[in-house]
Protein backbone atom coordinates (compact mmCIF):
# COMPACT_ATOMS: atom_id res chain seq x y z
CA UNK A 1 0.00 0.00 0.00
CA UNK A 2 0.79 3.64 -0.64
CA UNK A 3 0.03 4.91 2.67
CA UNK A 4 2.66 5.68 5.16
CA UNK A 5 0.12 5.59 7.76
CA UNK A 6 0.50 1.81 9.10
CA UNK A 7 4.50 1.42 9.60
CA UNK A 8 3.92 -1.76 10.76
CA UNK A 9 6.85 -3.44 10.52
CA UNK A 10 10.55 -2.54 11.98
CA UNK A 11 13.74 -3.69 10.09
CA UNK A 12 16.25 -2.11 11.75
CA UNK A 13 20.00 -3.36 12.78
CA UNK A 14 20.47 -5.21 15.91
CA UNK A 15 18.47 -6.02 19.09
CA UNK A 16 19.02 -7.88 21.91
CA UNK A 17 16.56 -10.91 22.53
CA UNK A 18 13.58 -9.02 24.43
CA UNK A 19 12.55 -11.64 26.84
CA UNK A 20 16.40 -11.93 27.98
CA UNK A 21 15.47 -9.46 30.43
CA UNK A 22 12.59 -11.52 31.82
CA UNK A 23 14.71 -14.77 31.91
CA UNK A 24 12.72 -15.78 29.42
CA UNK A 25 9.13 -15.90 30.54
CA UNK A 26 6.26 -14.50 28.66
CA UNK A 27 4.08 -14.19 31.83
CA UNK A 28 4.67 -13.43 35.45
CA UNK A 29 3.22 -15.65 38.30
CA UNK A 30 1.63 -12.72 39.61
CA UNK A 31 -0.81 -12.84 37.05
CA UNK A 32 -1.56 -11.42 33.46
CA UNK A 33 -1.97 -7.47 33.52
CA UNK A 34 -4.18 -5.94 30.75
CA UNK A 35 -1.97 -3.23 28.12
CA UNK A 36 -4.23 -0.34 29.78
CA UNK A 37 -4.15 -1.30 32.97
CA UNK A 38 -2.28 1.28 35.06
CA UNK A 39 0.52 0.75 37.41
CA UNK A 40 2.26 3.26 40.66
CA UNK A 41 5.00 2.84 42.43
CA UNK A 42 3.85 1.97 46.07
CA UNK A 43 4.35 4.61 48.82
CA UNK A 44 8.02 4.04 50.06
CA UNK A 45 8.74 1.13 47.67
CA UNK A 46 12.64 1.04 47.78
CA UNK A 47 14.13 1.11 44.11
CA UNK A 48 14.84 -1.89 42.37
CA UNK A 49 18.12 -2.26 41.33
CA UNK A 50 18.21 -4.10 37.66
CA UNK A 51 18.29 -1.28 35.19
CA UNK A 52 15.52 -2.05 33.54
CA UNK A 53 13.33 -1.99 36.54
CA UNK A 54 14.67 1.17 37.83
CA UNK A 55 13.59 2.57 34.61
CA UNK A 56 10.23 1.62 35.24
CA UNK A 57 9.95 2.87 38.94
CA UNK A 58 11.74 5.78 37.87
CA UNK A 59 8.58 6.48 35.11
CA UNK A 60 5.85 5.13 37.64
CA UNK A 61 6.08 8.12 40.74
CA UNK A 62 2.91 9.04 38.04
CA UNK A 63 0.61 5.91 37.46
CA UNK A 64 1.44 5.29 33.32
CA UNK A 65 -0.37 1.70 31.62
CA UNK A 66 1.38 -1.18 30.72
CA UNK A 67 1.30 0.26 27.20
CA UNK A 68 2.59 3.44 27.91
CA UNK A 69 5.67 2.17 29.62
CA UNK A 70 6.47 -0.26 26.73
CA UNK A 71 6.68 2.71 24.69
CA UNK A 72 8.42 4.96 27.34
CA UNK A 73 11.06 2.28 28.21
CA UNK A 74 11.20 0.84 24.93
CA UNK A 75 10.80 -2.54 25.20
CA UNK A 76 8.18 -5.14 24.13
CA UNK A 77 4.65 -4.76 25.14
CA UNK A 78 5.26 -8.40 26.63
CA UNK A 79 8.43 -7.83 27.89
CA UNK A 80 6.98 -4.39 29.85
CA UNK A 81 3.70 -6.90 30.64
CA UNK A 82 5.96 -9.46 32.81
CA UNK A 83 8.66 -6.88 34.63
CA UNK A 84 5.33 -4.79 35.72
CA UNK A 85 3.80 -8.05 36.96
CA UNK A 86 6.74 -9.03 38.76
CA UNK A 87 7.04 -5.77 40.43
CA UNK A 88 3.68 -5.75 41.69
CA UNK A 89 4.26 -9.38 42.67
CA UNK A 90 6.61 -8.29 45.19
CA UNK A 91 4.92 -4.98 46.00
CA UNK A 92 7.22 -2.46 44.71
CA UNK A 93 4.23 -1.17 42.47
CA UNK A 94 0.35 -0.92 42.61
CA UNK A 95 -2.50 -1.77 39.80
CA UNK A 96 -4.79 0.53 39.80
CA UNK A 97 -8.11 -0.16 38.87
CA UNK A 98 -9.13 -0.85 35.13
CA UNK A 99 -13.23 -0.62 33.98
CA UNK A 100 -15.37 -3.61 33.33
CA UNK A 101 -16.12 -3.39 29.56
CA UNK A 102 -19.94 -3.06 31.30
CA UNK A 103 -19.66 -0.31 33.74
CA UNK A 104 -22.38 1.96 31.72
CA UNK A 105 -21.61 4.60 34.77
CA UNK A 106 -18.21 5.06 33.34
CA UNK A 107 -19.57 4.97 29.68
CA UNK A 108 -22.03 8.22 30.80
CA UNK A 109 -18.95 9.91 32.31
CA UNK A 110 -16.42 9.49 29.52
CA UNK A 111 -19.21 10.70 26.94
CA UNK A 112 -19.79 13.94 29.01
CA UNK A 113 -16.29 14.31 29.32
CA UNK A 114 -14.99 14.33 26.16
CA UNK A 115 -18.34 15.65 24.81
CA UNK A 116 -17.43 18.93 26.49
CA UNK A 117 -14.08 18.98 25.54
CA UNK B 1 -15.76 18.63 33.70
CA UNK B 2 -19.82 18.19 33.54
CA UNK B 3 -19.51 15.19 36.03
CA UNK B 4 -17.68 12.59 37.68
CA UNK B 5 -15.11 14.15 39.61
CA UNK B 6 -16.13 12.53 42.90
CA UNK B 7 -14.64 10.17 44.76
CA UNK B 8 -11.64 10.69 42.09
CA UNK B 9 -8.56 11.14 44.16
CA UNK B 10 -6.00 12.48 41.78
CA UNK B 11 -3.46 9.88 42.57
CA UNK B 12 -5.51 6.68 41.43
CA UNK B 13 -7.39 7.38 37.87
CA UNK B 14 -9.46 4.44 36.94
CA UNK B 15 -8.11 3.49 33.24
CA UNK B 16 -10.74 2.43 30.43
CA UNK B 17 -10.21 1.69 26.59
CA UNK B 18 -11.64 1.99 23.16
CA UNK B 19 -10.21 0.50 20.12
CA UNK B 20 -9.42 1.66 16.44
CA UNK B 21 -9.60 -0.89 13.65
CA UNK B 22 -10.06 -1.06 10.28
CA UNK B 23 -7.57 -2.63 7.04
CA UNK B 24 -4.38 -1.32 5.91
CA UNK B 25 -3.29 2.24 5.51
CA UNK B 26 -6.88 3.49 6.68
CA UNK B 27 -6.24 5.94 8.92
CA UNK B 28 -6.26 4.36 12.19
CA UNK B 29 -2.93 5.69 13.03
CA UNK B 30 -4.25 9.55 11.95
CA UNK B 31 -7.12 9.12 13.99
CA UNK B 32 -5.21 7.90 17.26
CA UNK B 33 -3.00 11.66 16.62
CA UNK B 34 -6.34 13.38 16.13
CA UNK B 35 -7.62 12.39 19.77
CA UNK B 36 -4.58 12.03 21.67
CA UNK B 37 -3.17 14.90 24.15
CA UNK B 38 -0.47 12.99 24.19
CA UNK B 39 2.09 12.44 21.10
CA UNK B 40 0.72 9.12 19.90
CA UNK B 41 3.20 5.88 21.52
CA UNK B 42 3.89 3.08 19.56
CA UNK B 43 4.75 0.24 21.63
CA UNK B 44 8.02 -2.16 20.02
CA UNK B 45 9.16 0.58 17.81
CA UNK B 46 12.58 1.47 19.32
CA UNK B 47 14.31 -1.71 19.69
CA UNK B 48 17.02 -0.45 18.10
CA UNK B 49 18.25 2.40 20.19
CA UNK B 50 17.78 -0.28 22.74
CA UNK B 51 19.98 -2.48 21.68
CA UNK B 52 22.36 0.37 20.28
CA UNK B 53 23.14 0.60 24.63
CA UNK B 54 23.67 -3.56 25.10
CA UNK B 55 27.41 -3.97 25.49
CA UNK B 56 28.00 -5.68 28.73
CA UNK B 57 27.82 -9.34 28.02
CA UNK B 58 25.14 -10.04 28.95
CA UNK B 59 22.29 -9.27 26.50
CA UNK B 60 23.13 -10.64 22.90
CA UNK B 61 22.90 -8.25 20.43
CA UNK B 62 21.22 -10.17 17.34
CA UNK B 63 19.79 -9.33 14.01
CA UNK B 64 16.42 -8.43 13.96
CA UNK B 65 13.45 -10.01 12.86
CA UNK B 66 10.03 -8.07 12.52
CA UNK B 67 8.15 -6.42 15.09
CA UNK B 68 5.25 -5.77 15.45
CA UNK B 69 4.37 -2.02 16.15
CA UNK B 70 1.39 -0.47 17.91
CA UNK B 71 -0.10 2.93 18.54
CA UNK B 72 -2.07 4.02 21.08
CA UNK B 73 -3.10 7.86 22.38
CA UNK B 74 -4.78 9.01 25.98
CA UNK B 75 -7.39 11.16 26.99
CA UNK B 76 -7.63 12.09 30.55
CA UNK B 77 -11.76 12.66 30.98
CA UNK B 78 -11.14 14.01 34.62
CA UNK B 79 -8.46 13.67 37.25
CA UNK B 80 -9.68 10.33 37.85
CA UNK B 81 -10.39 8.39 34.67
CA UNK B 82 -7.94 8.06 31.55
CA UNK B 83 -9.59 6.57 28.48
CA UNK B 84 -6.77 4.89 26.12
CA UNK B 85 -7.44 4.73 22.23
CA UNK B 86 -5.74 1.70 20.69
CA UNK B 87 -4.86 0.93 17.02
CA UNK B 88 -5.08 -2.57 15.95
CA UNK B 89 -1.88 -3.47 14.02
CA UNK B 90 -3.94 -3.44 10.40
CA UNK B 91 -2.38 -6.71 9.02
CA UNK B 92 -4.24 -9.84 9.18
CA UNK B 93 -1.24 -11.81 9.88
CA UNK B 94 -1.03 -9.90 13.39
CA UNK B 95 -4.34 -10.96 14.53
CA UNK B 96 -2.57 -12.68 17.36
CA UNK B 97 -2.33 -8.90 18.86
CA UNK B 98 -5.94 -7.77 18.76
CA UNK B 99 -7.28 -10.36 21.23
CA UNK B 100 -5.05 -8.51 23.61
CA UNK B 101 -5.54 -5.00 22.82
CA UNK B 102 -9.09 -5.69 22.43
CA UNK B 103 -9.65 -7.36 25.62
CA UNK B 104 -11.77 -5.61 27.88
CA UNK B 105 -12.33 -2.55 25.67
CA UNK B 106 -15.76 -1.02 25.71
CA UNK B 107 -16.01 -0.88 21.93
CA UNK B 108 -14.79 -0.35 18.85
CA UNK B 109 -14.29 2.29 16.10
CA UNK B 110 -14.13 0.39 12.45
CA UNK B 111 -12.51 2.67 9.63
CA UNK B 112 -13.59 2.30 6.30
CA UNK B 113 -12.03 3.25 3.00
CA UNK B 114 -14.78 3.27 0.79
CA UNK B 115 -12.35 2.26 -1.93
CA UNK B 116 -11.47 -0.21 -0.30
CA UNK B 117 -14.42 -1.79 1.47
CA UNK B 118 -13.14 -5.42 1.74
CA UNK B 119 -10.43 -4.50 3.92
CA UNK B 120 -12.80 -4.23 6.63
CA UNK B 121 -14.52 -7.68 6.92
CA UNK B 122 -11.78 -9.04 9.16
CA UNK B 123 -12.14 -6.76 11.84
CA UNK B 124 -15.96 -6.54 11.50
CA UNK B 125 -16.40 -10.29 11.64
CA UNK B 126 -13.65 -9.60 14.87
CA UNK B 127 -15.88 -7.53 16.83
CA UNK B 128 -19.18 -9.29 16.06
CA UNK B 129 -17.98 -12.50 17.23
CA UNK B 130 -16.77 -10.61 20.01
CA UNK B 131 -19.57 -8.93 20.94
CA UNK B 132 -17.71 -5.99 21.19
CA UNK B 133 -19.96 -2.47 20.47
CA UNK B 134 -18.97 -1.02 17.31
CA UNK B 135 -19.44 1.90 14.80
CA UNK B 136 -18.34 1.92 10.99
CA UNK B 137 -16.73 5.31 10.46
CA UNK B 138 -16.53 6.17 6.23
CA UNK B 139 -13.32 7.95 6.45
CA UNK B 140 -13.16 10.81 3.94
CA UNK B 141 -10.49 10.31 1.37
CA UNK B 142 -9.84 12.63 -1.32
CA UNK B 143 -10.84 11.34 -4.83
CA UNK B 144 -13.00 8.57 -3.36
CA UNK B 145 -16.68 7.59 -4.78
CA UNK B 146 -19.19 8.60 -2.52
CA UNK B 147 -21.94 6.04 -1.46
CA UNK B 148 -24.86 6.21 0.28
CA UNK B 149 -24.13 4.66 3.82
CA UNK B 150 -27.60 2.28 3.35
CA UNK B 151 -25.76 1.12 0.33
CA UNK B 152 -22.84 0.29 2.21
CA UNK B 153 -24.58 -1.01 5.28
CA UNK B 154 -26.03 -3.46 2.35
CA UNK B 155 -22.69 -3.75 1.26
CA UNK B 156 -21.31 -5.05 4.64
CA UNK B 157 -24.65 -6.66 5.61
CA UNK B 158 -24.43 -4.77 8.87
CA UNK B 159 -27.91 -4.55 10.78
CA UNK B 160 -29.35 -1.37 11.78
CA UNK B 161 -28.07 -0.67 14.86
CA UNK B 162 -24.70 -0.17 13.75
CA UNK B 163 -24.03 3.54 13.30
CA UNK B 164 -22.43 4.18 10.17
CA UNK B 165 -21.11 8.00 10.04
CA UNK B 166 -18.74 9.80 7.95
CA UNK B 167 -15.23 10.70 9.57
CA UNK B 168 -12.75 12.78 9.07
CA UNK B 169 -9.52 11.14 11.11
CA UNK B 170 -7.45 14.06 10.04
CA UNK B 171 -9.21 16.82 12.00
CA UNK B 172 -9.17 16.82 15.72
CA UNK B 173 -12.94 17.70 16.12
CA UNK B 174 -13.78 15.27 13.33
CA UNK B 175 -12.30 12.33 15.48
CA UNK B 176 -13.55 13.58 18.64
CA UNK B 177 -17.03 13.88 17.15
CA UNK B 178 -16.72 10.23 16.11
CA UNK B 179 -15.97 9.01 19.41
CA UNK B 180 -18.83 10.94 21.17
CA UNK B 181 -20.81 8.48 18.50
CA UNK B 182 -19.11 5.54 19.25
CA UNK B 183 -18.98 6.10 23.24
CA UNK B 184 -23.14 6.71 22.50
CA UNK B 185 -23.37 3.91 20.53
CA UNK B 186 -21.60 1.74 23.63
CA UNK B 187 -23.97 3.43 25.98
CA UNK B 188 -26.94 2.56 23.76
CA UNK B 189 -25.91 -1.00 23.70
CA UNK B 190 -25.35 -1.58 27.54
CA UNK B 191 -28.54 0.04 28.51
CA UNK B 192 -30.22 -2.18 25.85
CA UNK B 193 -28.37 -5.05 27.28
CA UNK B 194 -28.87 -4.26 31.01
CA UNK B 195 -32.55 -4.92 30.66
CA UNK B 196 -34.32 -8.20 31.93
CA UNK B 197 -34.20 -9.65 28.10
CA UNK B 198 -30.05 -9.27 27.80
CA UNK B 199 -29.75 -12.63 30.24
CA UNK B 200 -29.10 -14.93 27.62
CA UNK B 201 -27.22 -13.74 24.40
CA UNK B 202 -26.14 -9.84 25.06
CA UNK B 203 -26.83 -9.18 21.34
CA UNK B 204 -28.10 -5.32 21.37
CA UNK B 205 -31.88 -5.32 20.35
CA UNK B 206 -32.59 -2.70 18.23
CA UNK B 207 -34.05 -4.28 14.61
CA UNK B 208 -37.40 -5.71 14.31
CA UNK B 209 -35.90 -8.99 12.80
CA UNK B 210 -34.66 -11.91 14.33
CA UNK B 211 -31.68 -12.01 17.31
CA UNK B 212 -28.31 -13.05 15.62
CA UNK B 213 -27.26 -15.51 18.22
CA UNK B 214 -23.76 -15.88 16.29
CA UNK B 215 -22.67 -13.80 12.94
CA UNK B 216 -24.46 -15.52 9.79
CA UNK B 217 -22.68 -12.84 7.46
CA UNK B 218 -19.58 -14.71 6.20
CA UNK B 219 -16.84 -12.36 4.33
CA UNK B 220 -17.87 -14.61 0.74
CA UNK B 221 -21.27 -13.21 1.65
CA UNK B 222 -20.16 -9.97 1.76
CA UNK B 223 -17.53 -9.64 -1.10
CA UNK B 224 -20.45 -10.92 -3.21
CA UNK B 225 -22.92 -7.76 -1.81
CA UNK B 226 -19.35 -5.40 -2.25
CA UNK B 227 -19.47 -7.34 -6.15
CA UNK B 228 -22.79 -5.94 -6.60
CA UNK B 229 -22.03 -2.26 -5.58
CA UNK B 230 -19.18 -2.23 -7.26
CA UNK B 231 -20.99 -3.36 -10.50
CA UNK B 232 -23.51 -0.69 -9.38
CA UNK B 233 -21.06 2.06 -9.06
CA UNK B 234 -19.49 0.99 -12.70
CA UNK B 235 -22.87 1.69 -14.40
Amino acid sequence: MGNDDDTELMDSGSFMRPYLLTGGRTRSDAGELAVEAMVAVSAGAPMPSQKELAQIYDLCQTPNSIAEISAKCSMPLGVARVLVADLWGDGTLEVLETTRSDDIAIVRRLLDGIRNR
Amino acid sequence: MASGTDNAPQARPVSAKVVVSGGFGVGKTTFVSAVSEIAPLRTEAKMTSAASEVDDGTLVASKTSTTVAMDFGKITVDQGLVLYVFGTPGQDRFGFMWNDITAGALGALILVDTRRLDECFNAIDFFEQRNVPFIIGLNQFDGAPHHDTEDIREALDLPKYVPIIRTDARSSDGALDTLVQLLSHILTTLAQNATPVAAAAPAPVAAPEPQRAAPVVTNDMRSAAMSALAAERGQ
